[in-house]
């Protein structure tokens, strides 16, 4: 009999417990909850599989399932658990073990894991950017908190565009988009099973199954439709939809924003008629856009933060991974908005400290993005590409 | 004999359009000084009184009340003379319909048909009372004392129980300690509440707590050698390394435990030829003694495997067709040995089979659970355990401990089809197939451990070495592979062997919690019974019945069908084969006068000459086309009375040519009553009674399979005088059957209706 010999590890249930799924164990596999999932197949049902996958520290199959990625943690199926275990908790712990583990280098998901990471991935970037803070200083004649030559405050006078903010944050942007090609490689590979697939039909490029997600998926946020619409668990269900899109939305408008202003800035350079000059008047069409981008920021942010800490602790979990997510965008929009606030205001001590504040967590937002709970903007669309291309969707 | 009557009409339980004041006047007419006072009342209950006075005016010494059922509300008329109820109301009035199924208008009072079968009744309850006496009870002076067989967990339980009851106990032991299996379980299964975790057994003070007691004698190394006597009279020899001892005992607590099954049967598991292969009884004497060092362990549930090589082999035997297993040989001749009486020598024969394994599913459940757990805590979960179940089992409240023992990390589970054990090199691989995890998968462990089957000492060996006359052991129903039950579902504890109440894993494979409630309640049962043998009277399912069979000797011609058929063994005889009654023993059910073809047998206020009286009294007309057949029913009162109670409650109706007499039990139907019918001129004879076989629900067990055996005997004799033996017919309705039973009615009257009138009709 040439079966696969099993090598459960124990060492990984850990993890799982640790990363939030500390329900596990309880599960008798009624599969009460592949029935509650709205989004589950009937033909490949989840999270059933995946709770005793998850008992028995199955890492590899964890690894390698493509369902993981497919669920929008609605938490049907914790509602329903007879039993009280929280299937919807274990597959985002699930989930954020994988962030861990599959994004090299490790060490920094292992920071990312728990609270006491946070002081070092903190400190990065507070060193990085006081470095900088430091050399402008002396730049400037040794003034840390200069003016510009009209008197205006001018962000730009100590964290200077061309030579500090745009290739550092280029590096970490392109860095983390490396990395995470690399994690995405990794999971499409462990997704695929081993021999050949064969695809019977029309097939067509996984650049076209990308638009169909973005344009059917991700711009409409239809599946939290089919969340919210599931089985009917006789509780209200916070409404996760409209704070995730606002959010999401919001993100779009802010790397628009962001995106125009590095255009103007470094193609005015050749284009002198499509200069933008930072800082821009509040009347300026994007920074009109920019500031409603900052203000959907909140209120996406405050939706889902009252939704989470409304949650019934009993059926579902709040992890470090889902804390750290919110708890990071909160820090970015705040010191953010006050930065520009202080600036206003021409107070010019507040205005460099929390825009230096600011540079830190946007830093840390993006740097630590495919180790976080964000990755999973990356790793989703990767899973629902695949299942489009293997005929399930 | 009940010579002055009183008969009672509640006129508000009867209704129908009845003409109550005629049938009072008919009874009186028709029953002249018997029924000296005969009154119509409009609400009987409240009239308790009124009776009570005209028992005392009138020196009354029966009661006839005739309204609603006897069971609805009988206990509302206690009495110091003899009551008989007439059921007017859910088995007359209410179950009435016209033959033609045309509706009743009771505005225009009661059809005649109605009429007719209300006197009816009424007639055979005045001759019922008629034929009646109170009887004198049996009473004994009861032992208080209580033989408690088996000194482990449950057997220590039953003895501290009893002596804190106030009973003396003597313990047998067969071994050289006490404590049993339970010696290897330091830690068990949750005991009582909360019912969530592990619970040291405290094995020690529980011994203490017996040793300790003045009350309770213990002899160890000791098993019985005898019993005998009756209920509050038994005298049990007990065989001790110092020569037999003989104490007096009122009851027994039977709680010899189990044996592990033979390790022949989990050979094609593997047990046996590898080190690394144990069962869950050895595995917990291991553990028990630190002597458990594997550090992946798989408990295999699943014993298909087991299962099929016995199959296999069943099937090879057959397949070569030659002399049938030994064990097949056993079985006739030791069934034939009490059948065939003192010729053949009693042969115990070995009832332990593979299905011990199954049975014994749910204590290994637990088990397997509480060991994984143990295991997994000691190490700190650096121990794996695997267990892979087939049917996780896990009784009543113990869900919550297996929700616990779940929680542990180092235990993993799943449902699993275990198709091959091997050893490979240093570890064991056990293939698992159809799993939940969606795949089939070797593991690789150190250690495999098997479920232990229960088997019960009763299964092996002759554990009370009864002096009776149906042999030293329990009967075996073949229902049961050995375990001491009778009718587990309604009363759990009993034996068919009165006075001995079977407890803890003799009777059924239990987890430590239910072998203590299991002790408690025989020791109530052995309570009760020592109780009502001092009161003479029954127990179970008869309780408080003070009746016994009584035989007129001069006529008895020592066939010994008495004695043999006996369910429980009650009757004892002599070397010529004169039955010698034990009162104690009886349940009450006249099975022994069923059987008399001499009618010797009677108890006081049930008997022969009183249900063929009855019989007899019945009206039945000549012209069968016009005025219709009439058909006998003799029903069981434990069930079939019931459903037809609960039938007639929610107007569902039958013929109203039927006449409902009930009987104890069908083992009490005597021949001699479906001649009586016969020839009086009934058309025929439904015996209505439980369901006997497999799932019997015989309240005394053997009572409806004896009947449907004699009934072929009637049948027979009927052939031999030209009548159809078709118009006798046993049906079976269960308690809750309430819905099919008119219909069972219905259609024996439909089938009489197309033989035709009885041919001795009007002769």
């Amino acid at each position: 009999m040439a079966q696969c010999t099993l090598k459960p590890d124990l060492e990984f249930a850990r993890e799982l417990t640790e990363a939030g799924g500390e329900s596990l164990k309880k599960c008798f596999q009624c599969a009460t909850c592949s029935v509650a999932c709205p989004l589950a197949p009937a033909n490949a049902p989840y999270p059933r599989k995946e709770m005793v996958w998850a008992s028995w520290g199955l890492r590899d199959k964890l690894k390698a399932d493509v369902d993981l990625w497919l669920c929008h943690n609605c938490g049907n199926c914790s509602d329903l658990c007879p039993r009280g275990a929280k299937p919807a908790d274990m597959m985002a712990a699930a989930r954020n073990v994988i962030y861990k583990d599959l994004t090299a280098p490790s060490i920094v998901g292992k920071w990312m894991s728990k609270a006491s990471g946070l002081p070092i991935l903190f400190a990065i970037p507070a060193v990085l950017w006081l470095i900088v803070w430091w050399i402008r200083a002396g730049y400037n004649g040794g003034e840390w908190f200069p003016r510009a030559a009209d008197g205006r405050i001018v962000f730009g006078q100590v964290f200077y565009g061309d030579y500090t903010i745009d290739p550092i944050f280029m590096l970490t942007f392109f860095g983390a988009c490396f990395i995470l090609f690399l994690g995405v490689r990794k999971l499409w590979k462990l997704f695929k099973p081993e021999g050949t697939l064969l695809v019977i039909g029309k097939t067509k490029c996984w650049l076209w199954h990308l638009v169909d997600v973005l344009v059917d998926e991700v711009v409409t946020h239809r599946k939290f439709d089919d969340c919210e619409d599931g089985p009917v668990t006789g509780k209200a269900t916070p409404n996760r939809k409209y704070g995730h899109a606002i959010l999401f939305w919001s993100f779009a408008i802010l790397a628009c924003v962001t995106a125009i202003v590095a255009l103007g800035h470094w193609g005015g350079k050749i284009i002198p008629m499509i200069k933008i000059e930072t800082p821009m008047p509040l009347t300026f069409p994007v920074k009109i856009l920019a500031n409603i981008g900052a203000l959907l920021l909140l209120i996406g942010l405050a939706v889902l933060t009252v939704r989470r800490l409304r949650l019934n602790p009993v059926d579902h979990g709040s992890s470090f991974y889902d804390w750290y997510l919110l708890g990071i965008i909160w820090l970015v929009a705040v010191t953010g908005i006050l930065s520009q606030c202080f600036r206003l205001a021409d107070a010019i001590k507040p205005a460099f400290v929390v825009y230096y504040l600011h540079l830190v967590f946007v830093w840390m937002l993006f740097a630590y993005l495919p180790w976080s709970k964000l990755g999973h903007f990356v790793y989703r669309t990767a899973a629902l590409v695949y299942v489009r291309m293997y005929g399930r969707s | 004999m009940a010579g002055k009557i009183g008969v009672y009409f509640d006129l508000q339980n009867i209704g129908g359009g009845l003409d109550v004041e005629a049938l009072a006047a008919q009874t009186r007419e028709k029953w002249g000084e018997l029924v000296p006072v005969v009154k119509v009342s409009p609400v009987l209950a409240e009239s308790v009184d009124e009776i009570k006075a005209d028992i005392a005016a009138n020196a009354l010494d029966g009661v006839l009340l005739c309204g609603a059922s006897p069971r609805v509300d009988g206990d509302l008329y206690r009495l110091p003379v003899q009551v008989e109820h007439v059921n007017l109301r859910e088995q007359c009035v209410l179950a009435y319909k016209n033959p033609d199924n045309s509706p009743v208008n009771e505005a225009d009072g009661a059809p005649e048909l109605l009429a007719l079968m209300a006197r009816d009744y009424v007639n055979m309850g005045v001759v019922k009372l008629q034929k009646s006496e109170k009887p004198d009870s049996a009473a004994i002076t009861g032992v208080a004392r209580i033989l408690v067989i088996g000194g482990g967990w449950t057997g220590l339980t039953a003895a501290a129980e009893a002596a804190a009851t106030g009973y003396e106990v003597v313990l047998v032991e067969k071994a050289d300690k006490l404590g049993g299996a339970a010696n290897n379980i330091p830690v068990a299964s949750p005991l009582g509440p909360l019912w969530t975790y592990k619970q040291p057994t405290n094995l020690a003070a529980k011994i203490e707590e017996v040793t300790g007691d003045a009350k309770i004698t213990v002899h160890l190394n000791a098993r019985m050698e005898k019993l005998e006597g009756q209920p509050g009279e038994f005298t049990a020899v007990i065989a001790t390394a110092d020569g037999p001892v003989s104490v007096e005992v009122g009851a027994v607590v039977l709680a010899s435990g189990w044996v592990p099954l033979d390790e022949k049967y989990l050979a094609p598991m593997g047990l046996g030829k590898s080190p690394k292969v144990v069962h869950a009884a050895q595995f917990g004497k291991m553990l028990a003694a630190g002597e458990v060092t594997a550090r992946r362990i798989a408990f295999v549930l699943d014993t298909t495997l087991a299962e099929e090589a016995v199959r296999k082999a069943a099937g090879e035997a057959a397949a070569a067709g030659a002399e049938p297993a030994p064990t097949e040989a056993a079985k006739p001749a030791s069934a034939a040995a009490p059948a065939e009486g003192e010729e053949k020598p009693f042969v115990k024969e070995d009832l332990e089979s593979i299905r011990h394994l199954a049975y014994s599913n749910a204590v290994n459940s637990v088990g397997m659970l509480r060991l994984a757990n143990i295991i997994c805590e000691k190490t700190d979960d650096a121990a794996q355990a695997f267990i892979l179940y087939k049917d996780m089992t896990v009784p009543g409240i113990l869900e919550r401990f297996y929700k616990k023992m779940q929680d542990r990390l180092g235990i993993m589970m799943t449902k699993a089809d275990v198709s091959g054990i091997r050893e490979d090199g240093d570890h064991m691989v056990v293939s698992c197939q159809n799993t939940l995890l969606g795949m089939d998968f070797d593991l690789e462990v150190d250690l495999v451990v098997l479920p232990t089957g229960l088997v019960p000492t009763t299964a092996k060996d002759v554990v009370v070495e009864f002096a009776y006359r149906q042999g030293p052991d329990f009967p075996d129903l073949g229902l049961f592979d050995g375990f001491a039950d009778s009718n587990y579902i309604c009363f759990p504890y009993e034996t068919r062997r009165t006075g001995v109440y079977a407890a803890g894993c003799v009777r059924q494979p239990l987890t430590m919690d239910a072998c203590e409630e299991d002790a408690r309640g025989a020791v109530l049962k052995a309570v009760q019974c020592i109780e009502a043998a001092e009161h003479g009277v029954s127990v179970q399912p008869r309780s408080g019945d003070a009746s016994y069979p009584v035989f007129n000797f001069v006529r008895c011609t020592q066939c010994k069908r008495c004695t043999e058929e006996c369910p429980f063994g009650a009757l004892d005889d002599d070397e010529k084969g004169t039955p010698k009654p034990n009162p104690a023993r009886c349940r009450r059910c006249g099975t022994c006068f069923g059987a008399c073809p001499e009618r010797v047998i009677s108890f006081a206020n049930y008997n022969i000459d009183q249900i063929g009286s009855m019989i007899r009294e019945v009206r039945v007309p000549k012209d069968f086309k016009k005025e219709g057949p009439r058909i006998l029913i003799l029903a069981c009162e434990n069930d079939a009375y019931p459903a037809l109670d609960m039938a007639g409650m929610r107007r569902k109706t039958w013929s109203p040519y039927a006449r409902i007499i009930p009987v104890r039990c069908l083992g009490s139907v005597n021949a001699i009553w479906v001649s009586d019918a016969m020839s009086k001129g009934f058309d025929g004879v439904m015996l209505l009674g439980c369901k006997y076989g497999d799932d019997y629900q015989c309240h005394f067990v053997k009572g409806s399979e004896i009947c449907a055996k004699r009934k072929e005997n009637i049948a027979e004799t009927l052939d031999r005088l030209g009548v159809q033996p078709e118009r006798v017919e046993q049906l079976e309705v269960a308690i809750d059957e309430y819905d099919t039973v008119p219909d069972l009615i219905d259609g024996f009257v439909g089938r009489i209706m197309e033989m035709g009138p009885n041919p001795f009709k009007g002769m």
